[in-house]
């Protein structure tokens, strides 16, 4: 359970890992969005996402994260590719070019439609992927904290939901190594996990979750105690062990990715009235 | 039942930055009908090396005979197969861990120590008998048996988790620190218990950090230190040595730091002859009775 190949926070000191985790929220949010626009020609989509594949491969390169993880994704995503594929031909569209299987007329359109989906979900496990293998939990947390300061405004109590979210972040390792444990001191009872008829697994399912539940009840009380006495208040205005010290390469990926933002949709919204790629094979005619 | 421990490493985590390596090359031959301690400083890896002993963890390199079972961490190929038999071998080699208390979850105490036997394909009332005999061997009463494990004391919950362990009668019984956290009392009780099973024949191995039990109980100590196996000698062999005890940070027993103080502030004693605290004390009358 614990060599989660994928998403999983890998320690190194890269540029990836130093650069400031505010920046690469932005950069998801912004990436995301450039993904799942549409810029009006399918060559213009298709290079677009190209080039942002390419950039993800440098930035996975740099991060040192694992491919393994994105090309276990792509196994996965085998099925539901097929799947989409089928869903998207059957379904009537609105016409242009297509080819006939017998007598059954496929679009170009609805086999592009399949693509743009698949690249988007492969693009998209890329982007966060490359985000939690090289951003610590507790400098996400840190990080949307900040970003989501304008919700304090409106009094939403944005630090205890923080402070909620690196706890749940701190606990799941703990958790796992519990988890783990307890599968293993089962399975010397004789637990079986894997196999067995379904009272069986019912069985061997409770022996885990029981003492599961008790030791993080148990362990979530000791901890509010804990907090209690050290003196923690939800209400009270915190201040960070850590500063991060903000560099200019963090401002100048900031502006890059805020250029990323507002490109991808100014060519999306001009995308719908001309084709700029035919502009573009026109320039060398 | 033999056990033969051959080129044994182990990593957790392989192929991560938090790759660790917990076991570096173990060779061990144990023999037959035997009351063994493990011992070593926390982290040396005591507690990765017994769960290899009912395959509970896989050797990443390296192999593990125990009787007719094989456990064979260099074929790659075999890993896919490896739970044939592993079942048998876990009702052969039964596992106490560390803070066993975590374990128990039945509706009450005498389910949840028949659990095991019931797993390991034994009839209901069979398995309930099992439970009683087992129950009381730990010093558990009838009073106890429909009360909820959760609402038993920290010693209490122990027991019950040691009896589940027993109650499946292994050949080999493995324990990992049971009395970490008992009160004296307790502790004495317990390791008689496991002294009584072990004299019915059951072969015992028992991981602490207690010299004063390791000298008292067991046949032969396996120090381990960083993942490596340094010693397997007779405690006597080494708390005598105090040299190496210095090099794996290991407090002697009691006596033994007694008669080096003695034998530092001069009285001429020789410690191949103290094993306890009666040697000792004829140790001593003996050189006072060359000085005078
Ligand atoms: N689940 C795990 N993941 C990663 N590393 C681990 C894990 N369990 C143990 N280790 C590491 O392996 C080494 C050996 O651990 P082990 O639990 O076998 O020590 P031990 O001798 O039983 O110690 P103790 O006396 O504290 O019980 C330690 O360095 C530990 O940090
Ligand atoms: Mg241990």
């Amino acid at each position: 359970m614990r060599n989660f190949a994928m998403g999983r926070y890998r320690p190194y000191n890269t540029p990836m890992h130093r650069l400031d985790a505010r920046v690469k929220i932005i950069a998801l949010v912004s990436l995301m969005v450039a993904v799942f626009l549409g810029y009006g020609s399918v060559p213009l989509n298709f290079i677009i996402y190209g080039l942002i594949f390419l950039g993800l491969v440098v930035a996975m390169i740099i991060g040192k994260v694992s491919f393994l993880g994105v090309l276990r994704a792509i196994k996965a995503m085998w099925f539901m590719m097929i799947f989409i594929l089928l869903f998207n031909v059957l379904i009537p569209t609105k016409g242009g070019d297509y080819f006939l299987i017998g007598d059954f007329k496929v679009y170009y359109s609805s086999i592009y439609n399949t693509l743009y989906i698949v690249f988007r979900l492969f693009l998209m496990l890329m982007i966060t992927s490359i985000l939690t293998a090289t951003t610590s939990p507790m400098d996400m947390t840190f990080g949307l904290e900040f970003l989501l300061t304008p919700l304090k405004w409106i009094k939403v109590p944005v630090s205890s939901f923080a402070m909620i979210l690196a706890l749940a972040l701190r606990f799941i390792p703990t958790l796992t190594e519990d988890t783990e444990r307890l599968m293993r001191a089962q399975a010397s009872r004789g637990v079986d996990f894997k196999e067995g008829k379904l009272k069986e697994k019912i069985k061997s399912i409770t022996s885990l979750i029981i003492p599961l539940f008790s030791s993080a009840l148990m362990r979530s009380g000791d901890l509010a105690i804990a907090m209690e006495c050290r003196g923690y208040d939800p209400k009270a205005k915190r201040t960070k062990f850590r500063r991060k010290n903000w560099r200019i390469s963090d401002t100048l990926w900031l502006l890059f990715f805020l250029v990323i933002f507002g490109g991808s949709i100014a060519l999306a919204v001009l995308g719908g009235k001309y084709d700029f790629f035919q502009m573009f094979l026109d320039l060398f005619k | 039942m033999p056990i033969k421990i051959e080129n044994l490493f182990y990593d957790y985590n392989p192929n991560t930055p938090f790759v660790a390596h917990a076991l570096k090359d173990i060779n061990l031959e144990i023999g037959e009908n035997y009351f063994y301690a493990l011992i070593g400083e926390t982290g040396s890896g005591k507690s990765t090396l017994v769960q290899h002993l009912n395959a509970l963890l896989w050797p990443s390199k390296g192999t593990i005979r125990i009787d007719e079972h094989f456990i064979d961490g260099n074929n790659k190929k075999l890993q896919k197969k490896k739970k044939k038999g592993v079942k048998k071998l876990r009702s052969h080699v039964g596992l106490v861990f560390q803070f066993p208390e975590y374990q128990l979850f039945e509706k009450d105490v005498l389910k949840d120590v028949a659990f095991g036997p019931r797993n390991f394909g034994i009839k209901e009332e069979e398995a309930i008998q099992i439970a009683k005999d087992s129950l009381n061997l730990v010093g558990i009463d009838e009073s106890y048996y429909n009360r909820a494990p959760f609402e038993l004391s920290g010693g209490e919950k122990r027991r019950v988790a040691i009896a589940g362990i027993i109650a499946l009668k292994p050949k080999i019984l493995v324990l990992d620190e049971p009395t970490a956290g008992l009160d004296p009392l307790g502790e004495k009780e317990m390791m008689d218990l496991f002294l009584k099973i072990h004299q019915n024949g059951t072969n015992v191995i028992l991981v602490t950090h207690n010299m004063d039990i390791v000298l008292k109980y067991a046949e032969k100590v396996i120090v381990m230190d960083k993942g490596e196996v340094k010693r397997f000698v007779t405690p006597l062999e080494l708390f005598q040595d105090q040299e190496f005890l210095n090099t794996v940070a290991i407090e002697p027993p009691l006596v033994f730091k007694v008669a080096r103080e003695l034998i530092d502030n001069g009285l001429n004693l020789d410690l191949k002859n103290i094993s306890d605290l009666p040697s000792l004390a004829s140790e001593i009358a003996k050189s006072k009775g060359e000085t005078k």
